[in-house]
């Protein structure tokens, strides 16, 4: 039998971001540029095939591809890559993408196993919103995991160089370690992530409350989604204050960039799956 | 009189400190948390049925059972308004970039020095050309013999943070004015019949109603997916005019300028009570909605029509998933002094035995049509409110206020040194790629 197209995209999308994430977790310790190139290959093709995929599914099914966990999981996958690529080829920052792939392909394939055929749009989701909304606050949950990454990354350098001040050891891994960005380089790198993350929750809770509005008479009824979402927006924002302190930059808002994105995980997936509300689109 | 000066004093280093606005957040954003794990809204017994009853009892203490209304969070969220104000007054308005004044260019963490060709009078118009063309707003100062040049890129931007402060401001009037002068609220409009809104006195008849469900199966089972909600009304409006109009989810409809919007659908019920085979007028021309309840005459006993059940297993005999009318039944439940005394699952057009020779008929259904109204005169404050808070965060994360500190000194003829440093409004490291480009651009023999 046959597999459908839609279906042979997504499984060369995963296949490429798995490859892509071995090859740049190998240029991160090595730094073999042809481990890069073909890391940087593969996630683009990856991604280009997921956009193809979602492109496919759409002109086959004529249903919206992202209302439910698996075309919007397809998405956030999609996004986390193409937006880390425009940072690792603006700012020179390759050696991080065999993270970013790695969850890009979790994630993915996390999505798949909530596939479950093409449904019908429930009514409340038959809006042009549809188009609007949920591709907006996707994108945001992809760029604040790419802040995730770097938060981590910068987490990671951080002690690990106290770890080698302390242990006086100037060996290959200093060495290494040197090499990274540094950390300021690091931070700035997370600020600009939640830079594009920020705006984009933001319209995407303003989009939301006016999708609301529309379907059920209000902006805001206090679903646990839409707090969720509250919460999320209120740490990035305290990160974004934070940020304007000197003493506060870099260690701790690295970990607010990771508390960040854990709350991220459970507005995007704990609120969907494990809390019932307004927003329990699974399948 | 210095009591409340210094009084006054500490409230707005509080309020004007970030890192207090911060704690507010991060008080907010729990609070915020605790509504999402919590279930609100419940009967104080659920709560007691979810946790432990120390837990219970702290829920229900602390209005966590309700914590978005509870003065917990009402005050959280003024402080944090508060708070903005303080700020915006104290930080954002008078933020700006130093005066135009020398700096010690070396000790500055983004500076660079190199020499290039040229008396010091062209390097100074070349730096200014480029400069210029690249956007940044040039202007010289002399300081002790020694001529400064400062360049200016996006200082206007400085602003963002007050233009997004403003946005909140606005979306927080547009909501007070829904406060004060808007008003929502549901009614449920059985087929065939005639509400009134009391607000507005509009006269809202329901013509018909439909739900359509696609029976689909996936890789998991059989689900029932609903896939329109159809309501059509014969409006009356203060022009005393009846129209009719078609209701549906994403599409309410206008009358007056209040909205109404499609939000639930049931089965009303007609019930015939009868005693001993002798009919009994306690439910005479009464139709029931799934929830409502009736006293059995005489005695302290209710009777609870608690749900509709479309579709009755021929089989089993048990309620099945499909929503769509088929075989259909009523679950009753039987009640005294608010304990149940048993649930019965009656086909429509059968009866149930309640005891005492009572018995209770379930005539027949007709569908009903749930509806939300709501007047918003403050929906344009908050679009526009929306719109400047956007704006203001785009300004502010994408439009960095910069100011670069150009010294030309002249090391012979022909022969200059430039001593280049920049500043920005949310430090330098933030800077540093540009302003390393910068140089290159400035100096390209480097």
């Amino acid at each position: 039998m046959r597999m459908p197209l839609d279906e042979l995209l997504i499984a060369i999308s995963l296949a490429a971001y798995t490859l892509g994430a071995i090859a740049l977790l190998l240029y991160f310790f090595s730094r073999d540029e042809r481990q890069r190139k073909a890391g940087a290959a593969l996630a683009i093709a990856g991604c280009a095939s997921q956009f193809a995929q979602l492109i496919v599914r759409f002109e086959t099914t004529h249903v919206w591809p992202l209302l439910n966990l698996y075309g919007s999981l397809s998405l956030f996958a999609a996004m986390s890559v193409a937006i880390y690529l425009v940072f690792a080829y603006r700012y020179k920052l390759w050696f991080a993408g065999g993270f970013v792939l790695a969850l890009a392909a979790i994630f993915l394939a996390y999505g798949v196993t909530w596939y479950e055929g093409t449904m019908p749009p429930v009514p409340s989701l038959q809006s042009y919103w549809a188009k609007i909304h949920v591709p907006i606050v996707v994108s945001s949950y992809a760029a604040f995991l790419v802040a995730f990454v770097f938060s981590a990354l910068y987490l990671f350098k951080y002690y690990a160089e106290r770890a080698v001040e302390k242990s006086g050891d100037r060996g290959a891994f200093s060495a290494w370690l040197a090499a990274l960005p540094s950390l300021p380089q690091l931070d700035v790198v997370v600020y600009r992530a939640v830079a594009v993350g920020l705006p984009l929750i933001s319209v995407g809770i303003i989009t939301g409350a006016m999708w609301a509005k529309e379907a059920w008479g209000a902006y805001w009824q206090w679903d646990p989604k839409e707090t969720a979402a509250l919460f999320s927006w209120i740490i990035y924002l305290a990160y974004m204050h934070l940020h304007t302190r000197h003493a506060w930059r870099g260690l701790r808002t690295s970990w607010v960039g990771v508390i960040g994105f854990l709350s991220i995980i459970f507005c995007y997936l704990g609120v969907n799956i494990w809390i019932s509300g307004l927003h329990s689109y699974k399948v | 009189m210095t009591l409340l000066r210094e009084a006054y004093a500490e409230f707005v280093r509080t309020f004007g400190n970030v890192l207090f606005a911060v704690s507010l957040f991060v008080v907010w954003g729990l609070l915020t948390l605790v509504g999402v794990v919590v279930d609100q809204g419940q009967d104080p017994s659920q709560y007691f049925q979810s946790y432990a009853a120390p837990v219970a009892r702290a829920i229900l203490r602390l209005n966590f059972d309700n914590v978005y209304h509870s003065p917990w969070y009402v005050g959280i969220v003024a402080l944090i308004l508060l708070s903005l104000a303080v700020c915006t007054f104290k930080r954002v308005i008078p933020a700006r970039l130093p005066p135009l004044r020398p700096v010690s260019v070396e000790k500055m963490p983004l500076h660079a020095t190199f020499e290039t060709q040229g008396d010091a009078a062209t390097v100074r118009r070349r730096l200014a050309d480029l400069l210029t063309a690249r956007g940044w707003r040039m202007r010289d100062r002399v300081f002790g013999g020694i001529e400064w040049s400062f360049a200016d890129k996006d200082e206007w931007a400085r602003r963002g943070v007050l233009v997004a402060h403003a946005g909140f401001v606005i979306i927080a009037a547009g909501t007070t004015l829904y406060w004060a002068r808007g008003f929502s609220g549901e009614m449920a409009v059985v087929k065939g019949t005639t509400a009134q809104v009391e607000r507005t006195g509009a006269l809202v008849r329901l013509d018909d109603f439909a739900y359509k469900i696609a029976p689909i199966m996936t890789k998991s089972g059989m689900v029932y997916q609903p896939i329109d909600y159809v309501s059509n009304v014969t409006v009356t409006g203060s022009d005393g005019v009846p129209k009719q109009m078609t209701v549906r989810v994403n599409h309410p409809i206008d009358v007056d300028g209040t909205l109404y919007y499609q939000s639930s659908y049931g089965f009303a019920m007609r019930f015939a009570l009868s005693r001993y085979g002798r009919p009994d007028t306690a439910l005479a021309g009464r139709t029931l909605l799934e929830g409502d309840s009736f006293e059995i005459p005489g005695t302290s006993q209710s009777v609870v029509y608690e749900r509709f059940a479309p579709t009755i297993d021929k089989q089993s005999g048990m309620p099945t998933a499909d929503p769509r009318v088929n075989n259909p039944a009523v679950v009753l439940s039987l009640t005294q002094g608010g304990s149940s005394l048993g649930e019965a699952l009656v086909p429509v057009g059968g009866s149930v035995d309640l005891g005492n020779g009572w018995r209770l008929t379930a005539q027949n259904y007709a569908l009903y049509s749930g509806f939300q109204y709501r007047r918003d005169p403050g929906v344009p404050l908050v679009g526009i409110g929306a719109f400047v808070l956007l704006a203001g965060l785009i300004v502010s994360f994408y439009f960095l206020p910069a100011r670069l500190y150009l010294r030309v000194t002249e090391l012979g003829p022909g022969r200059c040194e430039v001593g280049a440093a920049a500043t920005t409004v949310k430090g330098y490291d933030v800077f540093e790629s540009e302003f390393r480009g910068l140089m290159v651009a400035l100096n390209p023999v480097t």
